[in-house]
């Protein structure tokens, strides 16, 4: 990994959180959730090998962080969810598998675009279990019958 | 009970309960979170064993009214863009009625105020785009110019989006077209020595237009229980990303045909 990457990460959330309409006073807060995110996945997946390891670990990672910082501001998690993914989010994955059919390579296509999916299916086992996790903390202390 | 707080009739307290459910999942919220906005709604204002059933293109809600009666609607939804002031505003208005610290009158102005709430202006969104895609081509191994080339493309592609949708151009052509533009405009700036890496400048525009948000979403919302919601986004997420790669591919292909170097 580069060293400005997270920054790269980070600033690119922030211009998906402003096309997505959050006030602009969560966006440096949802910035730091996408910079966190990609900082942690690139060595991660270098360690392990593995995308899709690397990608839930993140994403457990992100939920948290979000969680976080939606108790702290009183808002859904989800919009601080919604944004920190997006480094992650499988974009690239999808071009190569893209570009891989029109190059006429559909054995590369085909891994690729399974791989594409599996780190999708990552993110959201992730992001599922630090939901859960948080769920099971608010209703401990007795939270309102509405789910974060 | 209060006049202000209580609403005149339970349809009333059903078409709150339907506008804020449908105006959550138009903004881009969860599809339990749009279920338990509507059943809050509809609790708080004295409907019993309020029920929702939404899906990503409509809603259905049905309560055991006050008046002996058992009251329903349903909502269609067609648009979706996401906005997550909104989200965020909703929910808090669900909260405050299930805690009772808003009436009905108070929560209907205030549902109202959150619709009208306007989204980025086209230069704001422009910008926004161009952030994101410039920063996403540096991200994907690009250099600076690469970046400049990627947030123009994007600035440019993202402009032309959201005028289709008001004209009621399919999503299918719409994500077609800006595909096939998001390519060439890129394949052009490289031959012309703008761009240094094509790959990692379509993919910084790319990532722009590709449902990587409604993919994570449509398997969250399947691992949630929300298993027809699930898979009618992933239908979503998979005929977007057909159409976009349709587009890029016959892009590349052209400009291939046409002699364009490619790399």
């Amino acid at each position: 990994m580069r060293l400005l990457d997270p920054l790269w990460a980070g600033l690119a959330t922030a211009g998906f959180g402003a096309m997505f309409n959050l006030r602009s006073r969560d966006l440096p807060l949802a910035a730091a959730g996408g910079a966190l995110g990609w900082a942690v996945a690139a060595p991660l997946q270098a360690a392990t090998g593995s995308q899709a390891i690397a990608y839930c670990v993140v994403s457990i990672a992100i939920g948290a962080w979000s969680e976080l910082v939606a108790a702290f501001r009183k808002r859904p998690a989800s919009v601080y969810i919604a944004c920190g993914i997006i480094p992650l989010v499988p974009g690239g994955g999808m071009y190569y598998t893209m570009l891989a059919y029109v190059r006429g390579d559909n054995w590369n296509g085909l891994s690729t675009g399974l791989g594409t999916l599996l780190a999708a299916g990552a993110i959201a086992a992730g992001l599922a279990i630090s939901g859960a996790v948080s769920r099971l903390i608010l209703s401990a202390g007795g939270g309102s019958r509405l789910s974060r | 009970m209060d006049q202000d707080f209580a609403p005149t009739n339970p349809e009333d307290a059903l078409l709150l309960a339907a506008d804020a459910a449908r105006a959550m999942l138009e903004s881009g919220g969860e599809t339990y979170r749009a279920e338990e906005t509507a059943v809050a709604v509809a609790a708080a204002l004295d409907g019993a064993e309020a029920e929702c059933y939404a899906t990503p293109t409509g809603v259905t809600i049905s309560f055991f009214g006050l008046d002996g009666h058992v009251h329903s609607i349903v909502r269609r939804i067609k648009r979706r863009a996401m906005h997550l002031e909104r989200v965020a505003l909703i929910d808090a208005l669900a909260r405050s009625l299930a805690a009772g610290e808003r009436g009905y009158a108070a929560a209907a102005a205030e549902l109202d105020r959150i619709e009208r709430l306007p989204g980025h202006s086209v230069a704001a969104g422009a910008a926004a785009a161009a952030a994101g895609a410039g920063f996403f081509a540096l991200l994907f191994g690009g250099a600076w110019n690469d970046a400049l080339v990627a947030a123009a493309t994007g600035a440019l592609v993202t402009s032309f989006t959201p005028a289709m949708a008001r004209k009621r151009v399919p999503d299918f052509f719409t994500n077609l077209l800006a595909g096939a533009a998001a390519t060439l405009l890129c394949l052009g700036a490289r031959s012309l020595g703008l761009a240094t890496s094509s790959d990692a400048t379509v993919i910084g525009v790319l990532m722009l237009l590709v449902p990587g948000i409604t993919v994570t979403n449509a398997i969250r919302d399947t691992i949630a229980g929300d298993l027809v919601a699930g898979v009618a986004r992933g239908a979503d997420a998979f005929m977007s990303a057909a159409a976009i790669s349709a587009g890029a591919g016959a892009a590349y292909q052209l400009w291939r045909l046409l002699g364009g170097a490619m790399g």
